[in-house]
Order: C-alpha cells, then structure tokens, then sequence
C-alpha cells in the first residue's frame, strides 16, 4: 500500500456517479442528499481481534465518537466501513493501519471512495420510502438508530445505516445513509426518487 | 417465496443468495483415488429427505454457511455447524 501519510497534495476529487436530475422540492420533510464524495474505507479484520477492539463496533451496529463526524459501520463479519471526510482520510487510514499491525489475523484497509455511492435519505417518511424497495424490517425495535443492515434494496446489494444524528439538523428524524457500488448508484438514486414522490421527496445532489 | 434462515442476518429472501450446492466430505487429494475424487465433485446424492447444503449470502453478509433442508417441503434447519 502506497505511504497515504505523506500526501501534502490539495484533496483528492470524489466525483458523484450519480446525475440527480431535475431537482424536485417538496416541503422539507423528506429529503434524499447525494453523499457519494464522503471519504469511505473498507476495513476487513478477524471479529474479535484487536482491531475490532479498535473499531469499536461489530457487524450490525455503528460507532461515532462524541462531537466526531467519523462514522464506523460495522457491514459484516469482520468487515468495517468507515466513513468519514476525504481531507481526514490520510491520517485515518495510517492509525487503522497501525491498529493492525498488532491484529495477528489478516487485516486490509482500502479506500473504496471512488468505488461506491452513497447518499441520505432523512423524514419521518423515511423508513416508509425503504420499505417500498427492500423486505427488512425498519421499525426501531429492529433497526433502531445506530443500526446496519445489508440487504436487497431495490434488487441493489446496499449497506442500509440508521444514522439520525448525521442528519442535517434533523437529530429528532430518522436518517439512513444508503451505501451501494458505484456502478448502481444512479439506478438506486433513481428507485428511491421514484419511491419518495408520494412521500413529498426532495432531492439534492452532491454538493463538492 | 422462500425464506432462508442465515445464521448472521436473520431469515432472507432467497433471491439474496447463491444456492452453492449438498455438502459433501471433500476426500484428501494426496490419497484418493480418480473415481472417488469424479465422485465428490460431480455426484450428488440427491434425497427426498434432509440434506445439507451450503448457501451463500451474496446481497448480505457475504458468508458462506451451512443449512439442512427438506427437499421435498423445503422446509429449513439449521445445520450443526452452520458458521
Ligand atoms: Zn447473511
């Protein structure tokens, strides 16, 4: 892996898979943001190891530090995603990397920024869109806040990661982040739009 | 629609998974013979009855695991080692 510490560089450009298409604003309620250009890392290390100790979190459930915009998803047995800024990714990935040297199983950390899209769906409407396009259950008792899930939605392998507080000034609304492969994030933008229209859906693109 | 319990995820579609195939013991390459190997990969055994499978769950936790299932109700069971 190339010395990411080193990089004094302007920040890498992420750019959005997804063309948002013409903007439709409903009341506020309900909004879907394109997040495709947040810093994403995949981490991959044995379950109960130290640098699951590290993460903090396991498959199902996510971590955030207090006042920390770094967000840790646990997506599966022994595989991590962590989201967070492209500007801290850097400093990020060489403390993940220093966790596991001292993790005697095999470890790998890959920034998959490029490689996937993401995007917000935020509304107490929220779960009701999802539950047009995937057959989880999203009630809180199962997927309550700081819950994750991959499943099917919209026939799309995709991380679904309750995650209120990351809401735009909307701590009291429900918030799920919608991780997918790049190459079906446009498809998968598309089904939640279409999902949302009777929902009041508004729509915003990716901002950088 | 039929519902495979995964040890990891809980209860799923199956469209989630690949179907990987019976279980069966793999023979030890160093002391088998043509016809036993031919037989492990190829032959299947095929029951009207409880057999136990390997699954795949591609759309979720991306974990290989095992499962006992009825062929004829396809009725589902844990295996004794599923993980
Ligand atoms: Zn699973």
């Amino acid at each position: 892996m190339s010395d990411t510490s080193s990089y004094s560089g302007p920040a890498p450009v992420a750019r959005s898979p997804i063309t948002p298409g013409p903007t439709r604003v409903g009341d506020g309620a309900l909004s879907l943001n394109d997040e495709s250009s947040v810093g994403k890392l995949l981490v991959h290390a044995p379950v109960d190891g130290p640098m699951a100790g590290a993460l903090g979190t396991r498959f199902g459930r996510t971590a955030r530090e207090a006042g920390d915009d770094t967000l840790v998803v646990g997506s599966g047995p022994g595989e991590w995603l962590v989201v967070a800024s492209v500007q801290d990714l850097p400093k990020l990935t060489t403390w993940l990397e220093q966790q596991g040297e001292g993790d005697p199983g095999l470890v790998s950390v890959v920034d998959v920024t490029h490689g996937r899209a993401m995007m917000r769906l935020t509304g107490q409407a929220a779960a009701d869109v999802l539950a047009k396009l995937t057959a989880v259950d999203l009630s809180d008792s199962v997927v309550p806040d700081g819950g994750a899930f991959r499943s099917s939605v919209a026939r799309v392998a995709t991380d679904v990661i309750r995650d209120d507080s990351g809401g735009i000034a909307t701590s009291d609304r429900p918030s799920y982040l919608l991780h997918c492969e790049r190459s079906s994030g446009q498809y998968l933008w598309d089904a939640v739009v279409d999902a949302g229209g009777e929902f009041g859906l508004t729509t915003r693109g990716a901002t950088s | 629609m039929m519902l495979v319990p995964c040890p990891w995820c809980g209860p799923r579609n199956v469209a989630e998974f690949r179907y990987v195939g019976e279980s069966s013991a793999r023979p030890d390459p160093a002391t088998t013979s043509a016809s036993d190997w031919r037989t492990y990969l190829y032959t299947r055994r095929n029951p009207c009855d409880w057999i136990k499978e390997t699954w795949y769950h591609r759309m979720g936790c991306r974990q290989y695991f095992g499962l006992e299932r009825h062929t004829m109700t396809n009725r589902t069971r844990p295996a004794e080692s599923s993980r």
